[in-house]
């Protein structure tokens, strides 16, 4: 048995944690990341140069990756990172929605490559619903063939630069039925849509978006009408493997910042890791972490097994949640005042983890969905 | 055991209440209620109509202003603020230092300084943590060398909440190198106008100002600043550290937070149902308010000892790690509570001149940063596990 990475997957993270080391520095990222924009175009085309979105897709798409180990791979260096530019958004959940499209739509994945494009999935409405078959946005077919989608789709990250969005709307059944869901993909300029931003407590920008009776043509829709449930589960699926992989680079790394200071930090003559009621603490965020990594192994193990994908990915998000959760108060509170500022690294990590579990349904959901499946 | 209050405090409750009713403002309570910090014109303006009333420092003698309250009619006053939104008294000033000056202060310090807290000319700050001296403060090295008149003080102070507010600070300083860390450690005031001050702010991990580092180089500091005895001053901050301690239940705080997240439970949709109908989220909620009730009495019982004499002691750190464990609880499941929308962080969507998208419910403005912001309230005022230090000894005797 060998849990081990293959060398070239080892090799690309190698790569990429040391380019976040070298280049990506964090008191630039946080600036980017509390911009008006919400992160930084230097950096995002400097990481496409690398060749990070190419690793997330798959080769007939001109990537030369795609598969669950690679994104795992990958989104764990960019968690170590804290990278904010729109990886998850553009290289998984747009990416993965556009490669099921038509022509036309999968030429769009190339053109995310060639920075042509930037396609954001808006798919998320009430704020506390995390099922993914939760959508009201109404889709109304209308006399001439042509459709009209209505609705309001809230906290999308990254969307106030988008070139494309990718709206999930529904034309028949119920508000969490799988059946009615489609897709439709349309330029951000199309009439009928307000976009309203604002600022996020872990970097990046979120939108609500409205749309009033926006005008969608058949060749628009991804996928067939009302069939595309499986298009967006999948993608959605996609991007918690990519955020819990996440989750374990930003948990790697506060351990890491923990540690150091535990080592360092000089309390009572001694540094505070001499004392066993702070070693037992450290400790048991060593066991935590550890767990939440072989949930997020598990979940990559299964992830193109149809029948066991859903619960392995439940499982590991709530791992993940839990966890995260216990590793940022813990840290905090296990580097003191130090770990309040601004200045220092570990603040930035642990509200990503923290937020982390707001994404794709938190710990409480995906514990119900895994007692349900 | 009677658990009821007097008639006369029944009284006073009712007092307290319509006070409230009339005087707080509403954009000031929306803000409070909303977990959205307040700025330093709306504290200095509530101190104000407090202190018209007599209530700036209710606990104070009345020769200085007070009205002599008791545990119980300070309970029924934080309280009372505590459910109505009303703004926290800003406690440096007229909790902390009045305390110490009252008991080791001279007769000319306590004139001079205890009307101007109430006037609000003096806002004070504590100079307590250094960079290498937070739970362990006794090695603090901040030194106080005698120069005829003057103290000449050198140093550095950090975590100093509102410093660039403050007008002056109350200082541990080294006045000695002399037998244990604990003796030589002095007790003065020191305007922070004086020549060679520097404050710099510390920006917290959610973005706010709150906390400074301040610098001292050469700043001069009259003798008849000095407060006590020199060398005493370990025994003064820690009658000091007591008192900032039992403050520390937060009940009514609490409770009213409480409130605020069913509202916000029962306006959000899981499944398609009441959020608080959802039987995870309904335990959680049930496990904090049962914890909360379970400190409201274990507060009460150490009020109770209080006024029959029993001085505070370790029971103010389990009060202490309490208060601060489960306002932290209530902020982390109001944070949950929000779903996608504890992404936001627009803390001033509700000021004046905020052009911004509206920020809906409006208790998301601040909700994450609230949330993270108050992981400082198991660190501060001495960290919980300084906390558990002092219960092991103290109550253990371990």
């Amino acid at each position: 048995m060998d849990f081990k990475p293959s060398p070239e997957r080892q090799i690309l993270f190698d790569t990429l944690k040391k380019y976040f080391e070298n280049e990506y520095s964090l008191s630039d990222r946080n600036i980017a990341a509390h911009s008006d924009l919400g992160y930084s175009k230097k950096a995002w085309e400097a990481m496409r140069e690398l060749g990070i979105l190419e690793s997330l897709i798959d080769p007939e798409l001109d990537g030369f990756g795609g598969t669950a180990l690679d994104i795992s791979t990958v989104f764990e260096a960019l968690g170590r990172g804290l990278v904010v530019e729109p990886f998850l958004e553009v290289g998984i959940l747009a990416a993965d929605v556009l490669s099921r499209g038509n022509d036309a739509q999968k030429s769009l994945v190339k053109k995310i490559l060639e920075n042509e494009c930037l396609p954001i999935l808006a798919h998320s409405e009430t704020d506390t619903e995390y099922s993914k078959s939760f959508v009201e946005t109404k889709l109304s077919v209308e006399a001439d063939g042509s459709y009209k989608i209505s609705g309001t789709k809230r906290m999308i990250k990254h969307a106030s630069e988008a070139t494309h969005f990718l709206v999930t709307c529904r034309n028949t059944g119920d508000a969490s039925s799988e059946e009615g869901i489609s897709i439709a993909c349309i330029p951000t300029d199309r009439e009928g849509i307000k976009i309203d931003s604002f600022a996020t407590i872990d970097g990046g920008r979120v939108s609500d978006l409205t749309f009033t009776n926006v005008s969608i043509s058949s060749e628009e829709l991804v996928g067939e009408l009302g069939m595309s449930y499986s298009i967006v589960s999948h993608a959605i699926d996609t991007g918690i493997l990519a955020i819990c992989s996440e989750a374990l680079g930003i948990m790697e790394r506060i351990k890491e910042l923990t540690l150091e200071y535990l080592k360092t930090r000089k309390q009572f003559g001694v540094p505070i890791g001499k004392f066993q009621a702070i070693q037992h603490r450290m400790a048991q965020l060593l066991v935590e972490i550890e767990q939440a990594r072989s949930s997020v192994i598990n979940a990559t193990i299964y992830f193109d097994d149809e029948t066991e994908r859903e619960k392995t990915i439940s499982a590991a998000k709530f791992s993940i949640g839990k966890i995260g959760t216990l590793v940022a108060e813990e840290s905090i509170q296990l580097h003191g005042g130090m770990g309040m500022t601004w200045e220092y690294d570990l603040g930035h990590y642990a509200k990503r983890l923290v937020l982390i579990d707001h994404e794709f349904g938190d710990e409480d959901f995906h514990l119900q969905k895994y007692i349900s499946l | 055991m009677d658990l009821n209050f007097t008639k006369e405090q029944e009284n006073f409750q009712i007092e307290v209440r319509s006070f409230l009713n009339e005087n707080l403002e509403p954009q000031v309570v929306e803000k409070v209620k909303n977990g959205i910090p307040i700025t330093k014109e709306d504290s200095e303006k509530w101190h104000q109509k407090l202190n018209e009333k007599g209530w700036l420092a209710g606990t104070w003698p009345k020769q200085y202003g007070g009205q002599e309250w008791d545990v119980v009619e300070k309970f029924i006053f934080e309280e009372e603020c505590g459910s109505a939104g009303a703004p926290r008294i800003v406690p440096f000033g007229v909790g902390m230092l009045a305390p110490v000056l009252m008991k080791f202060g001279s007769q000319e310090q306590r004139d001079y300084w205890l009307p101007r807290m109430l006037t609000g000319e003096d806002w004070w700050c504590q100079g307590y943590s250094e960079p290498g001296s937070g739970s362990d403060l006794a090695s603090l090295k901040t030194s106080a060398v005698r120069d005829g008149d003057n103290y000449i003080v050198n140093g550095q102070k950090t975590w100093t909440t509102f410093a660039q507010h403050a007008n002056m600070i109350f200082c541990l300083v080294r006045t000695s190198n002399e037998g244990k860390p604990q003796e030589g450690i002095s007790f003065i005031l020191i305007d922070m106008n004086s020549p060679g001050i520097e404050v710099r702010p510390i920006i917290t991990l959610d973005g706010s100002h709150e906390v400074n580092e301040i610098f001292f180089s050469d700043v001069k500091v009259p003798v008849q600043n000095l407060v006590g005895e020199e060398n005493k001053g370990w025994t003064y901050a820690k009658y000091l550290l007591t008192h900032e301690r039992t403050g520390n239940a937060n009940v009514a705080v609490s409770k009213r937070k409480i409130q605020k997240l069913k509202k916000l439970a029962n306006d959000a949709k899981k499944n398609e149902q009441p959020l608080s109908n959802d039987p995870m989220f309904a335990s959680r909620l049930a496990q904090i308010e049962i914890d909360l009730q379970n400190l409201e009495i274990t507060n009460l019982r150490t009020l109770a000892s209080v006024e029959n004499g029993e001085a505070p002691g370790a029971e103010s750190s389990i009060i202490k790690i309490l208060g601060s464990e489960i306002e932290q609880d209530i902020d982390n499941l109001t944070r949950k509570s929000l779903g996608k929308r504890a992404f936001v962080n627009e803390p001033d969507a509700l000021s004046k001149g905020y052009n911004g998208a509206e920020v809906f419910p409006k208790a998301a403005a601040y909700a994450s940063g609230k949330y993270f912001n108050h992981r400082k309230k198991s660190i501060y005022a001495g960290s919980n596990e300084i906390q558990k230090n002092i219960i092991s000894k103290l109550m253990l005797n371990l």
